[in-house]
C-alpha cells in the first residue's frame, strides 16, 4: 500500500526531524552570571532595661555615672558578612523615664578593640508619665562597609549628664540592624 | 546557587518530560504495556527485549517555570524575571525527573494460555515541591515579611534510584475480562526523602518592646532521611570503589523493598473497553547505610542583653554570644542519626475507557485466545501518581490507528500540570518479529525546548513473536 508507506515514512520523518531539529532558542544562558540574590534581613541586636539601681557600683556602693558593656557579635565574622554585605542600617532607640539626660556612645570594635564606627548622641530626659523617646538611625553604605566587616564587638556606654533632678527612673534600649546582602 | 538554578533549568530543557507514559498505555501489541497495566489485553505470545534497549524512558518537568521564563534573551534584566518567577511559583509547583531503563525483558505464553513476563529495570525518580517560603527568605530576606511566617512545610522532596526485579502474570479469564498482576522486588541504590516537615520562622514587630522585633523559630521539625548516601561521602573512596558499591546495591546488596502492580481490562461490548491499573503499590525498607538529619525545636529571641558588670572600656565582660549560641543549640537541635526508615513508592493509577470502530481484525493464529481489536480506537486515559502532598493527575484523549497488521500509530492530547497543548505521537512497527517503537510527548515543545515545561520520549527495540 503506497499510501500507507507514505504515511509511515512521513511520521517517522516527523519524529526523527523533531528530535534532530529540536533546539533551545531565544535564551541567553550567559545571564546566569548576572543572577544575584539581594536579601535584606532585619536582625535584633542588643536590648537592655536599666534603672537607678544599676548605677550603683556593686563594690563601693557609690553611685556611678557611666554604664558600659561589650558584646561580641560573632556573626560579623561569617563569610556572608565578610564577602557579601553591602549596606547596614542600624537603628537605636532609648525610652527614658529618668528626668535626667544621658550621653550615649555606641562603638563597633575590631578584635583588638580598635574603634571602627562610633554613634554618639544625647538621650533626652523624660519623666515617669511621659517617657522620652530618642532614636537614631545610622546608615553605612557600601563605600564604608569595611568598618563593619572589620568589627566583631559592639560596645555600649551611657553616661549620666549633670543635673539636679532626682535620679530615679528607667532607661530602655532597643537596637536592630537592617543588613543588605548581595550574593 | 547559580549552578543549581542552571542545572535545574537545563535538566528541564534537555531531558524530557512528564512522569506519565500515556502513549504506551493499553497498546496491546507492545510488551511495555504490561508494565503499566499487567492486565492489558495483549496480542503477542512471546517477547524478548534487546538488553538495555527494550525501553529507554526519560522524564522531567517543571510545573511552573521553563528556561525561557528566566533566560529570555530579549530582556537583559534576569533578576527581574527571577523575582517575578519567585512570586508566581507556589508551594505546590514542582520539579520532577524520572528515568527508566529496561535491562532485561522477556515473556511467553504458558500452557494454560496465561502470559508470564519477567525482567529487570533500573529506575530513578526525583520529585521536589518548590520550597517557596525558604526560597523567598533566602532571596529577599525578612525585610518585607515582618509578621509573615516562613513555613518549613514547604520543604518536601523525594529521590530514589533502584533496580527492580519483576515477574508478572497476565490471565485472560474469558472473552471479556483480562486480569494481571506483577510482583516486584526493589533493590535500592540510593534514597533521600524529606516530607511532612513542620515549623516556621517568623519575625514579628513588637511595638510594646522589648525590642523592635522578636524572632521566632516555632515548632521546627525538619527531617531528611537518606540511604546509600553516607558511604558515598567518604572522600578517600576511589571512583572504582564507589562504582562497585553502587553495582552491588543493584543486585540486592543494599536496601530491599517489595511491591505489586495490578491491572484489569474489561470489554463491556466488543467495541467498548475499560481498563484500570495500579503500579508500584509497595514500600522500601531502609536499614543499611542510613543517615538521618534532624532539625527540631522552638526558640525565640529579642536580642542579646548586656548586664553592665564592672569593667573598663572595651573590655569583654561576659561571654554573651557563647551563652546565646548555647541557648540556641539547646533549643534547636541539629542531630545526625542512623535510624532505619520506611518509604512508600510513588504509586501510579491508570484508568481508561476506549471505543473501537471500523473493521475488526483477529489474531491469525487460532491457538491464541480470542483477540479482536478494532482498526481505530479512541479513548480517554486518566493517570495519577502519588506525591508527598497528594496525587498529580494527567488526562489524555487519544486516537489509535492500526495502519497495517504490524504498524500502528497513536495520537494523544494530554492535559497535565505542565501543559495544555501536549500533543503526543507513538509509532510502533514490526519487521517480521523485530519490533521498534518510538513515542514522543508534547511535540510542539520540541520546536523550542526552552519554552517547554515538559516533553517525553520513550523508545525501544525487541523481538515479539506470535505462535
Amino acid at each position: 500500500m503506497p499510501f500507507t508507506k507514505s504515511i509511515i515514512h512521513f511520521l517517522l520523518f516527523l519524529l526523527f526531524s523533531l528530535g534532530l531539529t529540536s533546539c533551545v532558542k531565544d535564551v541567553d544562558l550567559n545571564q546566569t552570571k548576572d543572577i544575584s540574590l539581594k536579601p535584606k534581613l532585619q536582625i535584633d541586636l542588643l536590648i537592655f532595661d536599666v534603672d537607678q539601681a544599676d548605677f550603683i557600683d556593686t563594690i563601693t556602693f557609690q553611685q556611678k555615672t557611666i554604664l558600659r558593656d561589650t558584646v561580641r557579635l560573632e556573626f560579623l565574622d561569617d563569610s556572608y558578612v565578610q564577602d557579601d554585605l553591602v549596606e547596614v542600617e542600624f537603628s537605636f532607640k532609648y525610652i527614658n523615664t529618668f528626668s535626667r539626660s544621658f550621653h550615649n556612645k555606641i562603638s563597633f570594635l575590631s578584635e583588638n578593640n580598635t574603634t571602627q564606627r562610633v554613634v554618639e548622641f544625647d538621650i533626652d530626659a523624660g519623666d515617669k508619665e511621659n517617657p522620652a523617646t530618642t532614636e537614631r538611625i545610622d546608615l553605612i553604605e557600601i563605600d564604608r562597609i569595611s568598618v563593619i566587616r572589620r568589627s566583631i564587638k559592639m560596645a555600649v556606654e551611657i553616661e549620666v549628664l549633670p543635673g539636679s533632678d532626682p535620679f530615679t527612673g528607667e532607661l530602655k534600649f532597643q537596637s536592630k540592624g537592617l543588613f543588605s546582602f548581595e550574593f | 546557587m547559580r549552578i543549581l538554578l542552571t542545572l535545574t533549568f537545563l535538566l528541564n530543557a534537555i531531558l524530557s518530560q512528564g512522569q506519565n507514559k500515556q502513549l504506551l498505555y493499553d497498546v496491546g501489541s507492545l510488551p511495555q504495556s504490561l508494565m503499566s497495566n499487567p492486565g492489558t489485553n495483549i496480542s503477542f505470545d512471546r517477547h524478548i527485549g534487546i538488553p538495555f534497549l527494550s525501553q529507554i524512558h526519560f522524564s522531567a518537568g517543571s510545573s511552573g517555570l521553563n528556561l525561557h521564563d528566566i533566560f529570555d534573551d530579549s530582556n537583559p534584566n534576569v533578576n527581574e524575571r527571577v523575582s517575578r518567577a519567585l512570586k508566581n511559583l507556589t508551594d505546590t509547583d514542582f520539579f520532577t525527573v524520572r528515568e527508566q531503563l529496561e535491562i532485561v525483558s522477556f515473556g511467553w505464553r504458558l500452557g494454560n494460555e496465561d502470559y508470564l513476563s519477567l525482567g529487570i529495570y533500573q529506575e530513578m525518580d526525583g520529585f521536589a515541591y518548590f520550597p517557596k517560603d525558604p526560597a523567598v527568605l533566602v532571596y529577599e530576606g525578612n525585610y518585607n515579611y515582618i509578621d509573615v511566617p516562613f513555613n518549613f512545610s514547604d520543604v518536601s522532596f523525594t529521590g530514589e534510584a533502584m533496580s527492580v526485579y519483576h515477574a508478572g502474570l497476565n490471565k485472560k479469564v474469558d472473552n471479556r475480562l483480562t486480569l494481571g498482576g506483577r510482583l516486584k522486588i526493589y533493590s535500592g541504590i540510593f534514597n533521600v526523602e524529606s516530607t511532612d516537615n513542620t515549623g516556621a520562622f517568623t519575625t514579628t514587630s513588637t511595638p510594646g518592646g522589648p525590642n523592635y522585633y522578636r524572632h521566632f523559630a516555632d515548632n521546627i521539625n525538619v527531617r531528611v532521611n537518606t540511604s546509600g548516601y553516607k558511604s558515598l561521602k567518604d572522600e578517600n573512596q576511589r571512583v572504582e570503589e564507589a562504582t562497585a558499591a553502587l553495582l552491588k546495591r543493584s543486585f540486592f546488596g543494599g536496601n530491599i523493598g517489595v511491591g505489586v502492580d495490578l491491572g484489569v481490562t474489561y470489554k463491556i461490548e466488543e467495541d467498548l473497553i475499560v481498563t484500570g491499573s495500579v503500579q508500584d503499590l509497595g514500600l522500601m525498607f531502609h536499614k543499611k547505610d542510613v543517615e538521618n538529619y534532624f532539625y527540631t525545636g522552638s526558640y525565640q529571641t529579642d536580642g542579646i542583653e548586656p548586664l553592665f558588670p564592672e569593667a573598663g572600656p572595651g573590655a569583654t565582660t561576659l561571654p554573651y554570644w557563647d551563652i546565646f549560641e548555647a541557648e540556641v543549640d539547646a533549643n534547636l537541635k541539629d542531630e545526625i542519626l542512623n535510624k532505619a526508615y520506611l518509604t512508600w513508592r510513588p504509586y501510579i493509577l491508570n484508568a481508561s475507557v476506549e471505543y473501537g470502530f471500523g473493521r475488526f481484525y483477529e489474531s491469525c493464529n487460532c491457538l491464541v485466545p480470542e483477540f479482536k481489536e478494532a482498526v481505530n480506537l479512541i479513548g480517554v486515559h486518566l493517570f495519577g501518581i502519588k506525591r508527598p502532598k497528594g496525587l498529580k493527575y494527567a488526562v489524555n484523549s487519544y486516537y489509535d490507528r492500526k495502519i497495517t497488521q504490524n504498524t500502528r500509530i497513536k495520537f494523544a492530547y494530554t492535559i497535565d500540570d505542565f501543559s495544555y497543548t501536549n500533543l503526543g505521537l507513538l509509532f510502533s512497527t514490526r519487521l517480521k518479529n523485530f519490533n521498534f517503537y518510538l513515542a514522543a510527548d508534547n511535540l510542539l515543545g520540541y520546536f523550542n525546548l526552552a519554552k517547554s515545561n515538559g516533553q517525553s520520549v520513550q523508545l525501544g527495540f525487541q523481538f515479539v513473536f506470535d505462535r
